[in-house]
């Protein structure tokens, strides 16, 4: 082996953060095997309680909820940042490639809780979608979509779509144009050219993407906060519940080590079912 | 009698009529016209940027003309998708589907034009057959070698039985020993199935082992069309000359200008040359004479010769030797002088001084630029 002499320099302030990220997940985790002490802040002694009542129907579903809101809110994802992606890539003028590209990018510049807002006054009952439907007479009363999981699964979708078109795009961008030349020299229309060669050699960027948009989700907080309005809890809304308004840290964290391993889990498995894609050599 | 119209004997396969192409504000093909014969290995040929490779997707139809017509088989295809136009091509990178297993990617073709199943699997193994491929049919083409993978791209685009075979440069990823035999194996499954076959390179000389006819393109036009002998024998201007082949470009004076041949005058030398291109000039007019290294004849140096010099490098090819030559009076650059079988290694050592002259016949002299 060569000697590396930067490799110490640069990787030592990687490692220091390391450590501190450590430490703070050490304490998390310590924190969860603590029992709750009502009426005080500092936590009690060692117990498994807390993890034992993560199984209570009541948090379950959170748990439930959250994986379902994430699983759904991944595929609409998907499905719109999919055409999207492929404009991206495919546009060749260079003035509405960008145009779309900062159409894609902007709502990673807004903050989430503006963002979040701008979502209240569309999906209100005095909001845009209701009053044109309203005007137009198409429905009686407003529908009901603030404080619902459509709703929530709707601004995440807005949130999550930037990650997903660049991770898409990048695929894309990736497969080589002769294999949609070749297959159009061999008497595939556009459909068939898409159905049997870009879609499948763009899979790979397809489960890049879903994965990080579920993980990108799965800690959403202020989006399901405001628009879900108590109805509609995520883990990350349960966590704030239990810990800044009863004040039951060691619960919190168990919530938050087990929302964790929940992640790490569906993630590998994800990674699993997608093994086959990986053996695609695009080059 | 009143005539009987009759198909048109020899109807061009492929047919370019003034097609010119821009991009932006290049012009890349300049009213190109040319006529692919039917069966014809027909080979585009000139350096980078030369309109080669947009000629060859005009005629696929990836890029759309802007003016004049393109046809195959007598039918107008300017405004034909590229799916419609029942082509083979190869690519430079072999653009084998990574997807899909080599008995995928060969059928890909064959399931675009609905051919039932039976039919498919035994055209499939036909071609496989063709190309001795025989027994991978369920490989993945990233665990064949690269001779391989060609082999695959040649049987997609041979089992469609195309109209036309385009190959865009699909030697250029192979090692020479294996270049050479796939060149010869793919002329003679092209010669076997009488298959019109349009060939870009930039390589002349794969143009000149390979084809029947070449085509040599500079800046967006056809600059010499004819069989590899006449574009080697007989260039028609300077950049075709010193494009094809090892050339040496002299300096010389003509003497005189008959009706089918030239003299012209090289230091104490008369060379005699075809006098097509130098019609117009007046005697004594400077000429560049263009020389092959083996139309050189390296003698002692007290024998009567065309220029003197002395040996500056050999090169030793085995089969011949280069001799590298400085010729102060002659010429600016050195001259390149093959001499064939290898006793020239010896005969003529480093520094040595030698007289060179030309053997009649096979030279190609122009206006000086």
């Amino acid at each position: 082996m060569t000697e590396r002499p930067f490799l110490r320099t640069f990787t030592t302030p990687a490692a220091l953060c390391a450590l501190g990220f450590a430490a703070a997940m050490a304490a998390v985790l310590q924190y969860s095997l603590r029992a709750y002490v009502p009426g005080s802040l500092d936590p009690g002694g060692f117990t498994l309680a807390n993890f034992a009542d993560l199984l209570k129907p009541l948090y379950a579903r959170v748990f439930f909820d959250t994986v379902v809101i994430c699983a759904v809110t991944a595929v609409a994802t998907l499905i719109v940042g999919y055409p999207l992606a492929y404009a991206l890539v495919h546009i060749e003028q260079p003035i509405l490639k960008s145009t779309l590209l900062v159409i894609v990018v902007t709502p990673l510049f807004l903050g989430e809780v503006v963002r979040t807002y701008s979502w209240i006054i569309v999906l209100g009952n005095n909001g845009f979608i209701n009053s044109i439907l309203l005007s137009l007479g198409l429905v009686e009363k407003p529908l009901q979509l603030m404080f619902t999981s459509f709703g929530v699964v709707v601004a995440l979708v807005h949130v999550t779509l930037p990650v997903m078109v660049i991770m898409l795009a990048a695929g894309l961008s990736h497969i080589d144009r002769d294999y949609a030349r070749a297959a159009e020299s061999l008497g595939a229309g556009p459909i068939r050219v898409f159905l049997t060669v870009t879609l499948p050699l763009s899979m790979p960027g397809v489960v890049a993407g879903t994965t990080t948009a579920f993980a990108w989700t799965f800690s959403a907080f202020a989006t399901p906060q405001l628009i879900g309005g108590g109805r509609v809890n995520m883990i990350s809304n349960l966590v704030y519940q239990l810990g800044f308004a009863s004040f039951n840290f060691p619960f919190a964290a168990t919530l938050c080590v087990a929302g964790l391993a929940l992640t790490a889990v569906v993630l590998g498995l994800l990674q699993i079912a997608a093994r086959p894609l990986q053996k695609i050599k695009v080059h | 009698m009143q005539a009987i119209p009759t198909i048109e004997q020899n109807e061009a396969a492929v047919r370019f009529d003034a097609v010119t192409k821009r991009f932006d504000d290049v012009v890349a093909l300049n009213a190109v016209s040319l006529d692919v014969q039917t069966g014809e290995f027909l080979t585009l040929l000139g350096p980078s940027g030369c309109g080669k490779t947009t000629l060859l997707k005009l005629a696929a139809g990836f890029l759309g003309p802007d003016a004049g017509a393109i046809s195959i088989n007598g039918r107008r295809v300017n405004e034909l998708p590229t799916y419609q136009r029942g082509i083979g091509m190869m690519f430079q990178n072999y653009a084998l589907f990574p997807h899909m297993s080599v008995a995928d990617n060969v059928a890909y073709g064959l399931k675009t034009r609905r051919v039932p199943k039976p039919e498919r699997q035994q055209r499939v193994a036909e071609v496989l057959a063709l190309v001795k491929l025989t027994g991978m049919e369920r490989r993945m083409p990233r665990q064949l070698s690269g001779g391989q993978q060609q082999r695959v791209a040649l049987a997609r685009a041979l089992v469609i039985n195309p109209t036309v075979l385009l190959l865009d440069e699909p030697f250029s990823a192979l090692d020479k020993s294996l270049r050479t035999s796939m060149q010869v194996e793919l002329r003679e499954i092209q010669r076997k199935l009488g298959l019109t076959t349009i060939f870009v390179t930039h390589d002349q000389s794969e143009a000149l082992s390979l084809s029947d006819r070449v085509a040599v393109m500079s800046e967006g036009r056809i600059r010499q069309l004819g069989s590899p002998v006449d574009v080697y024998r007989a260039p028609t201007d300077q950049f075709v000359a010193t494009f094809v082949g090892d050339n040496n470009k002299l300096r010389g004076r003509l003497l005189s200008v008959g009706d089918s041949d030239a003299v012209i005058e090289l230091g104490s030398a008369q060379i005699k040359v075809p006098s097509e291109r130098l019609a117009k000039l007046e005697k004594s007019a400077p000429v560049d004479l263009f020389v092959r290294p083996e139309q050189f004849c390296v003698v002692s140096a007290n024998e009567p010769s065309a220029m003197t010099g002395h040996v500056v490098a050999q090169i030793y090819q085995g089969g011949h030797v280069d001799l590298q030559i400085e010729c102060p009076g002659a010429s600016r650059d050195r001259l390149l002088v093959r001499s064939a079988g290898d006793q020239a290694v010896v005969r003529w050592p480093m520094g040595a001084t030698v007289g060179v002259s030309i053997q009649p016949g096979g030279c190609a002299a122009f206006p000086a630029e």
